[in-house]
Formats: C-alpha cells, sequence, structure tokens
C-alpha cells in the first residue's frame, strides 16, 4: 500500500475509534434511551463532550441550594464580636478599613460609625470548639453539629446585581451558564418524571432587589439546562395543566396522535432528533401527575410538619420550599436551589433580619434533620449563602435599637452541611470587627485570588463553585464548553477545592 | 475490499475535512495550527512571557537557538527539531504527561508531517484578506450558481450525488419559512405550484423577498446578535426608550440597505455629514449593552464594564471574535495583544453617555424618532420633499442668506419658512411652511429612542491591568485597530466613523467573511463555520472554505446586497435538495451539505405559525413591545419593589396578535413562551440559538393560552372555510405543511376527531370551556363541539414536527 494511503487510513481508523462513541448518532441515541446525556446540539467540542459525566466518585448526589439574595448579615447571625460593644457608635479605626472602597451609599457618611449586633449570642456545642449563633436563629441554631460554617468567605464585587451574578454564574457579567446550569450539564437527570434542575422562590416581607432568571438561566449552554421553576401560584410548573376542558384522556389521544404524526416524519426524514422529541411529549405527560403529586403535601405527617413549623402548610413560604426540597431529593431531582428574598438591610436591619430569619429559620433546621433522619444527608450537599455580607459600620441613623447596615463583600459566613463535608465544624476567621478575614491570631489578611494560589483559611466563591462540582463527583477545571473559540468554566481559571472542608 | 476502501475514504473526509484521496497537501493554517492552538499555546503561545520557554506562534520564535544547541524546529536538521523529539518522547514527553490538552495519535501524525515537510508557518486563514476564488469546474447540469460548484466540488470527491430536490410543495415552505419566518398563503402555494415556467422557483421567491414579513424575520437574528432589548437588563431593569432601532432595522433589511452602509451607519450614523434621523436611530447599536444604575454602583466600574460590552459585542457580531481573552492579557491563541484590546475599547470610550442610567427611559443622550413604520413612512417622504425644496433653492439662497452653507438642513428650512427672514419672498416658501409645520406635526407623535454621540473631549483610555477598572496603567493609548486585521484605511479618522469604514473596507480579512457566513446560517441553519461567533484559532475551520470566501467577495462585489446574498443562497441547488437523512454517506451534522436544512423552529417562527394560520395575526409594524399572555407574577417574583417592569400588565385587543418579534423584550426575564425554544436572555451577543429539546416545551405547546386560543380559532377557520372533513384536513396541512396530508395522517387524525366529537357531545360544557380561553371571540354561529372536536386535531397537527421542523 502507499504510505499515503496507510498514513491516511491510519488516521482514519484512530478517528473513527477516538470519536465515533461521542458522535451524534450515539449523544442522540443516549439521550433517547436514558435521558441522563445533555443533548450538545451545537456543541462543537469533542473535548466538551468527553467531559459530560462524573469525573469521579461523588460525595453528594444531590444539592440544595438555599440562597439568601441580599446580603445577610454576619454580624447578626453569625459571627460573634464582642468587642464591637465596647466601641458602639465610634468611628471604624482607618486601619481596620484599610483603604478598601465603599460602595456610593455610605461614601457619602461623614462618619462610619461601629455597630454591634444587637443580638445576644449563645455558644452551642459543635464538634470542635462550638459556634456562637444569634437569637435570630434559635432552631438553625440547634443542628450546628451538622453543619460547616464558614466565616471567611469573600467575594470580589460590591452591588447586588454583579455580586449575585457572580455568586450563581461565575461572572459578574450577564451571559454565562448559571451553577444549576452547569450541574445539569455535567450531572443530567435521574428522574424520567421530573426535570434535572427545578428552582424555588420563597416568599418574604422584604422583597427588595431583584433577581434575574440569568441566575438559573442556561448561559450559552444548550437551553434545556435552565433551571425549571416552581412556582406556588396557578400551575406549578410553567403551563402544566390542560386547559380546561381537556381532559387526561382527552391528552392521551393528542399525544398518541402527535406520536404517529412524528413517527411517521421520522420516517421522512430520518432525523434522531424527531424520536427525541416523542419522549419529550411522554415525560411531560408523566409530569402531569408526578408534579401535582410532588405538590401534594397531604401524605406528609404532622410531625413532619411540625418540624418544619406552621409556615410549612402554607405554599410560597420558605418552610414550604425547604419541605418541598427534601420531596424533590426523594424523587431524584439532583439540583434544588431556593431563592429567598429581602436581606438588604440598608436601614431597618432589625425589623427586617427579624422577619427573614424567622422565614428561613425553622426551615432550615427542619431540612437538616429530615434529611439526617433519612440517610439523605450524607448523600445531600445543602449549601446555604447570600451575595455578599454586611458592613462593620452602621449605615444611616445608629441607635441601640436598630441600625442599618451596607453591603461587605470582603468577608461573610456561608454554611454546608451533609454531602461529603465535615459536619460541626467552623472555617476560616475575621477579625475584631468583621471586616477582613484574619488569621488565627486574629491579624487581618487581604487575600487576592490568584490562579495558582488559594490563600489557606479562605474561601473565595470560585473556591465554593469549585468545592461544590467536587463533591458532586465533577472536576472544576473538566467541566468545560466551547463558546466563542473557548473553553469555558463555571470558576473561569480559578478556583480552589477546598479539601480542608472535606470529609 | 473495493466497498470497505471506499467506505474508508468516504469517513476519512467527513471527519477529518482536510486529507483525502486528492488532495495529499498539508495546509498549515488547516491542519496544523489549530493542533498548536490548542494544545501548545497555553504555555507556548503569545502571550508566553517567560523568556526561556520557547514560543511556537511563529517560525522564527520555533526555530530560534535553544539550550543544548537545539531548536524547536531545526531548519538544518529537521529530522532533529525538538518538536519532534519531545511529542514522541516518553521521559519528557510534550504535551507534559499530567497536561489535560494531550495530543492524539493523528495530531502527532500531523505535526510530524509538517516538520519533515519544512514546519513552515503561515497566517491563520481567517486573518488573511480573502480572495475569489473561481468556482470549480465540476461537469454538472445540475448547478444553479457557484454556491453549487464548491458544494459538489467536494461531493465528487468522495463521489456522491447532490440529494434528490425536494419536493416542490416542501422547498416552497422552506423558502417561505427561510426568508419571511412564515409559511406561504395557500394561494401563493397553489400559484407556484401551478406555475408551469421553468423560473417558477425564482419568480416565488422574489415574492418573498417583496413581502414585509422578509425585513421582520431577518432583523430578529440581528436583534440577538446585537442584544436588543426594551430594559436596561441589570439590577432594576427598567424600562429603555430604543425600540426605533428595532423598527429601523426592520425597514433596512425591507429596504435592502446594504450591508456595508447598515454597519456604518450602526456605528457611527451620528458622525456621518449631514446625519439623517434614520443614520442616529442606528446607533442605538452603540448604546445596546446591559447598564444599570444600582445604589452605590461606581461609575468609573461601569464605565469599564460598559466598554466591555461594546468590544466584545463588536468582535463577535462583525469579526467573528469577542476579545474577551485579551480583556485580562494577551491572547493566549490569538495575536491580539492586551494593548489592542484597548485601542479597540478607546474607538468607544468617547461617547457621551453616562455610565450609569439613572434607571432613565430617556438615558441620554437620546433623540426623538418615529414609532413605527407607518410614521416613519411618512416621515421619509417628508425628508425626501424637504431635501428636494432645499436643493432648488440651493444657488439662488445662499446669496440671499450668506449663512446658508454654514448651517444644517433642518435651520435650512427653517430659514426658508422663517416669515420675517432673508428668503420669505422666495416661491418656495410657502411649501417650506408646508413641510416645516407638517414636520412638526409628525414630530408630536415621535418617542425616544437611545442614540450614540460623541464626547467633544476624549475620555483617557489606558490599559488596565487584568482588565481591572481601577488598576489603568501605561500610557493613554488612542483608537488603533489590531495589527493582525490590518490598518485603518488612509484618511481615515481614528474614531467610530473609521473604525467602520475599516470593517467594511475590501482589505478586512474578517468582516465580509463573518457576514456573509452569518446569511449561510439564517438559510442552512448552521454556519460554514460552524463556530460563527468564533472565526479564531480556538474556531472551527469552515466546512467549505472556498465557498466562503467566495461568498465574502460577492458580498462585496454585489455592493454588500443582503437580498443578492439571500437569492443566492435559496436559489441554489444545494438548499434544494431534500432534507432527508440520506443512507449512503454517515454526514449526521451535514458538513458536507449533502442535503437540504433540517432543524426545529425558533420560538418566535413557531408561535407566528400558528397565529397566521388561523388568521389572528396582526400585521401592524413597530410600536413599543406588546405583552401577550403570560403565567402571572412571573416578573414581580423577581423585581425590586422600585422597578417599573415589576408588574406585567397584558394587554388586549389587536396588540396580543402581533407578530412575536415585537414581544416586549425583558431581559432579566424575557418571555416564557420564548425563552422555553432557545431563544436567549439578550443579555448577551447570540449567533446562534441552541436548538433544545425539553418535556416543557410540549407542555408549553399544548397548554399554553394563546396555543390553545390560536387552535380553536384555526379550528373555527378549518370549519366555517370548509365542507366536510377531508377538505379541512387539507386545508389544515396546506397551512402547517405546505402539503396534503398523507393517508397515515388522515387515518390518525380523522381518530382523533371522531374520539374528540364523541367525547365532546357528551360534555358540552367541556367544549365551551375549552373555546373559552383567550380573550378572542368565539364564532358563536358554529357548533361549540364540533369546534372543540377540531381544537384537539388542530391543536395536536400545531404541536407536530410537521410544523415545528423545517424540513
Amino acid at each position: 500500500m502507499n504510505p499515503l494511503h496507510e498514513y491516511k487510513l491510519h488516521l482514519t481508523r484512530r478517528q473513527l475509534f477516538g470519536r465515533a462513541s461521542l458522535g451524534i448518532g450515539t449523544a442522540a441515541m443516549a439521550h433517547l434511551f436514558t435521558g441522563a446525556l445533555p443533548v450538545a446540539a451545537n456543541d462543537d467540542s469533542p473535548n466538551a463532550k468527553g467531559a459530560i459525566g462524573l469525573h469521579h466518585q461523588p460525595r453528594a448526589k444531590r444539592i440544595i441550594y438555599l440562597f439568601m439574595s441580599g446580603g445577610p448579615s454576619h454580624h447578626d447571625m453569625w459571627d460573634y464580636k464582642p468587642k464591637m460593644l465596647d466601641m458602639f457608635g465610634q468611628p471604624l479605626p482607618e486601619e481596620v478599613r484599610d483603604g478598601q472602597r465603599i460602595t456610593g451609599m455610605t461614601s457619602g457618611q461623614s462618619t462610619l460609625p461601629v455597630c454591634p449586633s444587637k443580638y445576644k449570642f449563645t455558644h452551642h456545642a459543635n464538634n470542635q470548639d462550638g459556634v456562637y449563633v444569634s437569637e435570630l436563629l434559635p432552631h438553625t441554631a440547634t443542628v450546628v453539629k451538622d453543619l460547616c460554617i464558614v466565616h471567611s468567605t469573600f467575594t470580589e464585587a460590591i452591588n447586588h446585581d454583579p455580586a449575585i451574578t457572580f455568586f450563581q454564574t461565575g461572572s459578574q457579567v450577564p451571559g454565562r451558564p448559571s451553577l444549576g446550569a452547569w450541574l445539569s450539564y455535567g450531572l443530567g437527570s435521574t428522574n424520567e418524571n421530573l426535570p434535572a434542575y427545578i428552582v424555588m422562590h420563597a416568599n418574604s416581607k422584604h422583597a427588595e432587589q431583584s433577581i434575574f432568571a440569568r441566575l438559573w438561566g442556561p448561559g450559552f449552554l444548550p437551553a434545556d439546562h435552565q433551571g425549571v421553576l416552581l412556582r406556588s401560584q396557578e400551575d406549578a410548573v410553567l403551563y402544566l395543566s390542560n386547559p380546561l376542558g381537556v381532559t387526561r384522556q382527552d391528552r392521551r389521544a393528542q399525544l398518541d396522535a402527535l406520536a404517529a404524526i412524528n413517527q411517521a416524519q421520522h420516517e421522512r426524514f430520518g432525523d434522531p432528533e424527531i424520536l427525541a422529541r416523542i419522549k419529550q411529549h411522554e415525560m411531560a405527560y408523566r409530569m402531569q401527575t408526578s408534579v401535582p403529586e410532588l405538590m401534594d403535601f397531604s401524605g406528609e405527617t404532622e410531625e413532619t410538619f411540625n418540624l418544619y413549623g406552621p409556615d410549612s402548610k402554607t405554599p410560597g413560604t420558605f418552610a414550604a420550599c425547604a419541605l418541598n426540597a427534601r420531596r424533590l431529593a426523594e424523587r431524584g431531582v439532583p439540583i434544588i436551589q431556593i431563592f429567598h428574598r429581602g436581606w438588604d438591610a440598608h436601614g431597618n436591619l432589625v425589623g427586617e433580619h427579624g422577619d427573614q430569619c424567622k422565614d428561613i429559620d425553622q426551615g432550615c433546621a427542619a431540612l437538616i434533620t429530615d434529611l439526617k433522619q433519612r440517610g439523605m444527608l450524607d448523600d445531600t450537599l445543602v449549601v446555604w449563602a447570600g451575595e455578599f455580607g454586611r458592613t462593620a459600620y452602621c449605615q444611616g441613623n445608629l441607635t441601640q435599637e436598630n441600625y442599618g447596615r451596607d453591603h461587605h463583600p470582603r468577608c461573610f459566613t456561608v454554611w454546608m452541611a451533609g454531602g461529603g463535608v465535615k459536619p460541626g465544624i467552623t472555617y476560616g476567621k475575621t477579625d475584631d470587627f468583621g471586616y477582613n478575614i484574619a488569621h488565627p491570631d486574629g491579624t487581618p489578611m487581604k487575600p487576592q485570588p490568584t490562579v495558582d494560589k488559594w490563600t489557606p483559611g479562605t474561601m473565595h466563591i470560585h473556591d465554593l463553585n469549585a468545592t461544590i462540582l467536587h463533591l458532586l463527583g465533577i472536576d472544576h477545571e473538566k467541566l468545560t464548553y466551547r463558546y466563542q473559540g473557548r473553553d469555558f468554566r463555571l470558576t473561569d481559571v480559578h478556583g480552589h477545592v477546598m479539601h480542608d472542608l472535606l470529609l | 475490499m473495493r466497498p470497505m476502501r471506499t467506505t474508508m475514504i468516504l469517513l476519512l473526509a467527513i471527519l477529518h475535512g482536510s486529507v483525502f484521496a486528492d488532495d495529499p497537501t498539508l495546509d498549515f493554517s488547516r491542519d496544523v495550527l489549530p493542533i498548536l492552538a490548542d494544545k501548545c499555546f497555553v504555555c507556548h503561545g503569545p502571550d508566553t512571557k517567560d523568556a526561556d520557554l520557547v514560543r511556537l506562534d511563529s517560525y522564527e520564535a520555533a526555530t530560534r537557538l535553544l539550550s543544548g544547541d537545539t531548536r524547536a524546529i531545526d531548519p538544518n536538521h529537521l529530522a532533529e527539531s525538538q518538536i519532534l523529539v519531545r511529542i514522541r518522547s516518553v521521559d519528557d514527553p510534550m504535551p507534559p504527561a499530567d497536561s489535560d490538552k494531550q495530543l492524539s495519535a493523528a495530531e502527532r501524525a500531523t505535526l510530524e508531517r509538517w516538520i519533515h515537510e519544512g514546519g513552515k508557518y503561515a497566517k491563520h486563514w481567517a486573518f488573511i484578506t480573502p480572495q475569489k476564488p473561481t468556482p470549480p469546474v465540476v461537469g454538472s447540469d445540475e448547478l444553479t450558481n457557484p454556491i453549487d460548484a464548491f458544494v459538489l466540488a467536494r461531493l465528487q470527491e468522495i463521489s456522491v450525488p447532490f440529494a434528490p430536490l425536494a419536493d416542490r410543495f416542501t422547498l416552497a415552505r422552506r423558502a417561505a419559512l427561510t426568508l419571511t419566518g412564515l409559511p406561504p398563503e395557500p394561494d401563493q402555494l397553489q400559484a407556484f405550484l401551478d406555475d408551469a415556467r421553468p423560473d417558477a422557483y425564482e419568480h416565488y421567491v422574489e415574492t418573498l423577498f417583496a413581502s414585509p414579513r422578509f425585513g421582520e424575520h431577518q432583523a430578529r437574528y440581528w436583534l440577538d446578535a446585537v442584544r436588543y432589548g426594551d430594559t436596561h437588563g441589570l439590577h432594576l431593569d427598567n424600562k429603555r426608550g430604543i425600540y426605533p432601532y428595532r423598527d429601523w432595522v426592520i425597514r433596512a433589511f425591507n429596504d435592502n440597505l446594504p450591508l456595508d452602509t447598515f454597519i456604518t451607519w450602526q456605528l457611527a450614523g451620528d458622525m456621518l455629514p449631514e446625519a439623517t434621523l434614520a443614520q442616529h436611530v442606528a446607533t442605538g447599536f452603540v448604546r445596546m449593552n446591559p447598564t444599570t444604575a444600582e445604589g452605590g454602583a461606581i461609575p468609573a466600574e461601569f464605565q469599564a464594564k460598559n466598554n466591555f460590552d461594546r468590544v466584545e459585542t463588536i468582535g463577535t457580531v462583525l469579526m467573528g471574535m469577542s476579545f474577551v481573552c485579551a480583556r485580562c492579557h494577551t491572547h493566549k491563541y490569538d495575536p491580539i495583544t492586551h494593548i489592542e484590546y484597548y485601542e479597540l475599547l478607546a474607538f468607544f470610550n468617547n461617547t457621551a453617555e453616562s455610565p450609569l442610567d439613572g434607571n432613565a427611559y430617556d438615558y441620554a443622550p437620546v433623540i426623538k424618532a418615529p414609532a413605527n413604520q407607518e410614521m416613519w413612512d411618512k416621515w421619509l417622504g417628508v425628508e425626501v420633499a424637504r431635501d428636494r425644496l432645499l436643493e432648488s433653492v440651493a444657488a439662488t439662497a445662499v446669496v440671499k442668506a450668506a449663512q446658508w452653507n454654514e448651517i444644517d438642513l433642518a435651520a435650512k428650512l427653517q430659514l426658508l419658512a422663517d416669515p420675517g427672514g432673508p428668503l420669505k419672498d422666495f416661491s418656495e416658501h410657502a411649501e417650506a411652511v408646508a413641510i416645516s409645520q407638517k414636520m412638526a406635526e409628525l414630530e408630536k407623535e415621535f418617542t425616544t429612542t437611545l442614540v450614540a454621540k460623541e464626547l467633544p473631549e476624549p475620555r483617557e483610555t489606558k490599559r488596565l491591568a487584568r482588565g481591572e477598572y481601577d488598576q489603568p496603567v501605561g500610557e493613554p493609548l488612542k483608537p488603533k485597530v489590531p495589527v493582525i486585521m490590518g490598518s485603518l484605511p488612509t484618511g481615515t479618522p481614528a474614531n467610530r466613523l473609521g473604525l467602520a469604514r475599516w470593517l467594511t473596507s475590501r482589505e478586512h480579512p474578517l468582516t465580509a467573511r463573518v457576514l456573509a457566513n452569518q446569511l449561510w446560517l439564517r438559510v442552512f441553519g448552521d454556519g460554514l463555520v460552524r463556530t460563527p461567533e468564533e472565526f479564531g484559532l480556538q474556531g472551527q475551520q469552515p466546512t467549505h472554505p472556498q465557498l466562503l470566501d467566495w461568498l465574502a467577495i460577492e458580498l462585496q462585489d454585489s455592493h454588500w446586497d443582503q437580498k443578492h446574498m439571500l437569492r443566492l443562497m435559496v436559489t441554489s441547488r444545494t438548499f434544494r435538495q431534500s432534507s432527508a437523512h440520506r443512507s449512503d454517506i454517515a454526514d449526521p451534522e451535514n458538513r458536507l451539505l449533502a442535503r437540504g436544512p433540517g432543524y426545529r423552529l425558533d420560538a418566535e417562527v413557531i408561535r407566528d405559525m400558528g397565529l397566521w394560520s388561523a388568521r389572528l395575526m396582526q400585521p401592524f409594524m413597530g410600536d413599543e413591545g406588546f405583552k401577550p399572555y403570560q403565567p402571572s407574577g412571573m416578573w414581580e417574583a423577581l423585581m425590586h419593589p422600585g422597578s417599573n417592569t415589576k408588574n406585567y400588565i397584558q394587554d388586549h385587543g389587536d396588540k396580543l396578535y402581533r407578530r412575536s418579534l415585537y414581544v416586549y423584550w425583558k431581559r432579566t426575564s424575557p418571555h416564557p413562551m420564548l425563552t422555553l425554544f432557545d431563544a436567549p436572555s439578550r443579555e448577551a451577543s447570540c449567533i446562534r440559538r441552541s436548538r433544545s429539546s425539553t418535556p416543557l416545551q410540549s407542555l408549553g405547546l399544548l397548554n399554553e393560552t394563546q396555543r390553545v386560543e390560536m387552535s380553536r380559532k384555526l379550528a373555527e377557520r378549518l370549519v366555517r372555510e370548509k365542507d366536510d372533513d377531508a377538505r379541512r384536513l387539507d386545508l389544515l396541512f396546506t397551512l402547517l405543511a405546505s402539503r396534503t396530508p398523507t393517508e397515515l395522517e388522515l387515518r390518525v387524525c380523522r381518530s382523533l376527531l371522531n374520539t374528540a366529537r364523541e367525547r365532546y357531545a357528551s360534555a358540552p360544557d367541556d367544549a365551551l370551556g375549552l373555546l373559552a380561553i383567550g380573550e378572542a371571540k368565539r364564532d358563536e354561529q358554529l357548533d361549540p363541539v364540533e369546534v372543540a372536536a377540531w381544537t384537539q386535531v388542530t391543536s395536536t397537527i400545531l404541536a407536530s414536527d410537521v410544523a415545528i421542523l423545517m424540513y
């Protein structure tokens, strides 16, 4: 054989073996029969296709992500700073602020008075030295033996829109896929009757600050990875119910006709996508029973309702969403997210955070307890976070009874539980003003995230996201999607898995 | 043995796209550079700072003497080149053993072959100004135009013919959907089917180009690309006054404004001499980036972010490169430096708007412009009359009014119409008064639109370290284009106008190719470059490089005539092929173009088709985006209490039935029936939409209020216009599939129909319930049981792949 031909044939075989398993046909077939593989219809990167699926044994099979939109105050909930009490109303020492930027909302204030929390903190035992929790969280305080509390979380943006977008998409500027969409792309669905990624919006009396569809949107990933909203009004899933005058039997007849017609279309054109769509119509039909079944809490015991508190019987409350999160987890939905708004306490923190904590406290504790009782906490990762913390200094009028706090990205508290994280620990430390992340001896440090270096004792948002992916069996550096000629990642070029937090 | 070998070669051609039986040459740009870029440049690319690391992005660098008296490429001893040694090394391999980017055996073979053949470099194809290739001679009588020669030449390499022609009715539907986003009207279809002229199809296509629906449908792709939205997009996501821009785009496409002009007006209409209203409106393009006025936002930060967004969008849309890597550092793959990014940014750093939008609808600078196409018609008519009038008095006016040549058209008109002015005795005075009044009258109805305007004193632009707004470094930068793409044409200013002239110059290596590719994407469902947003080293090679270049030059040669280009494409033999998947070749992605286009239609087309078939669609063009039915609480659940888009206030009456293009676009929460079917949020540029398939789409298709409404109105139409089931089904399929139903379809539909008839006859209240959905009144002359039964059929067929696919 002529060497050139040999060369080409060699190339051909290689490419066949190298790519056949990644070809469209196979991808479409796999999708058709398992529903598990995301359709990468316009995915042009074999690398990205190769990256789909788990990279290592996952510690968690699912995630329940409780997101407190607006920026909950670490000062009043989690990060006890008794020394601030002695400095009530005095200017925040210059060396503490150290010239760091502050938002346009307080940069015009003549002073930045130290604002200690008015709430009482109590020490609770955990698996280390214990942890102080404020009286705003009496229920959550009872489960701290299961929580991994990170006091030294920090982020890059100082205003809501960029900060929350950064938190959920890894970029301050809109356009990237959300964390949930990345997970959906990486994990696929394990449930034939429910979508892989479900989002709930919990009610709040103080629902200020916008949230955006991009926070659960697909960005440039195929649109089937967008989060599906589970609503507490009208249809739980958009357009779930048949129209008036159309029964389930009527719909069955329609779908049978539809399948026959689509099948014939497939025979004419041979497009495998048509067969995939027939399956999707059938899944929709199943969802019309599986979703109402999901939303029907009548099978829950009084004991469970008591655990989640009286709110849990009212649809749309955080407690009801938390209970629903457990129900979704039981049904094999891998990505569950609750957004709770109203944490942006610039003026009336005491009034607002009082209500906010009441909204979520019992539900959070109940979720942990409930999952644990059912043996599900070990493989369910629960994350509680907001886009940033709040300042040590007061915004507006400071009194003993009430005050406000501005946005603070330089340190705040995030907790995780279950799913392979160490239970009953705290991690990281802040200075005496809850203003800077601090060394163990309390001296401030100024972590600058770099590509190569992680600063021990700190957790950047990219680190948090890398860790979440890791626990779910995904290498954050390998889950990529080729777009605009670049292999995009949730963590951009950053992120370090927080091994210190892992079991 | 013979069949086996044919198969192998055939697969080879498909999979590799470069090395096939008749083409033994290795093309550096096509075959080698992508490997180097993907596997080596991370460490050995243009941004390599470590002086000890060899750079592999140029021949000069790669042949440099290294320690140990070696060279990465040794021109005198090719076999000793370090590239060869290291990629084969077991002990010390390249890429390193722990790298994620390993070479495949085929890639290693390609690199080896390249070195053995001399290791010569060439520019990446997309950075070389295209030349018009001569269409290959293919010896076929099947060709309509040169497109087919390029496509067939490729097919002949693997000895396969074009697919058979699509059925005439299928082709009619395909062309109409491609050009106008709607199927053909039944009489239009019939006229075409009855037309025995050999060029009947060409005649048919012209009727589609002439339809105002053409500009609407084509504009929608552009609006995705430029991220058009009716809200600011960030934080409060308040309303923004910008829809005259949308209407201008539609008009430009319907009027076939040359694409170079189209681009120039958008980038720099305000800088043209005697800029017209339309030219100002077009600069809304520059203002299309999402903006914020969040409390506490830092202006300098958003000045930078707004500009990043502009550079990257304009790069993506007009140059096929987002440049996004170069925002923070010199590009790892493409020859774009960190400084060049900021030089490009400097073109836009001089626009007059504040970096924060104040949450204002009239986020300055703004002008007033016509609010719909009727108003545009009137305005442009008066403009023509004015210009003619002023032209006619120019010679004499200058004698009477010394300032004549110094003032703009509006001032001239004012002067001529001034009852106390120097020109009051001109015979044209009365007409000037009339035109002035007419203009003033029209202007009363005008609406606000954001435009671009230059600051008198330029802002200083500096490179930002790591893209951080508060880390400017180095000397102030002047606007300049990336060296790899040439330079501003001589005599053009270094501003937005110069930028537009450069992009549309014949020397520019990318813009014409990128636009030609976008047109191809609209027609064939995929680009010739399958990564239409990325033509750089990390993008895909064109499936038909010569065809792409031919189209790019043809676009320029035709004076950037969009309709001409689309006409070439839709009349090509390539386009007219059957779209059935072929059993004689394995080409699932249709990279060979050996079959016609087939894909799921876009959200807007799916909705419009239904409204149109039900005779519900309102043809009115323009005005503020309308708000169709939407599940309650969707905006409220997300929005800040201070947002003026917190409450979704649904429209009523005719507005509900407008084309989907005019749906109000709230960027942080676009209409769910659009996003369910892959519409982007328009927060960022989108050149190609994904085409997903989900159960939620099924629910939307069968249950959403407007879907049900259009289904029952279509059912009424069938019942009203045709006498029996067979004729009604004929009409149904003619509307949605441009053909009569098959035996199987008839059987299935009749069975569904009869089941539903029985059902609703026994439950007439259910029939009435179904027919009460949506605001369109039920035709009470018709039997509700019959209409309800037909509604079950129409909603099924409207949701079926017969309707929602291009084929």
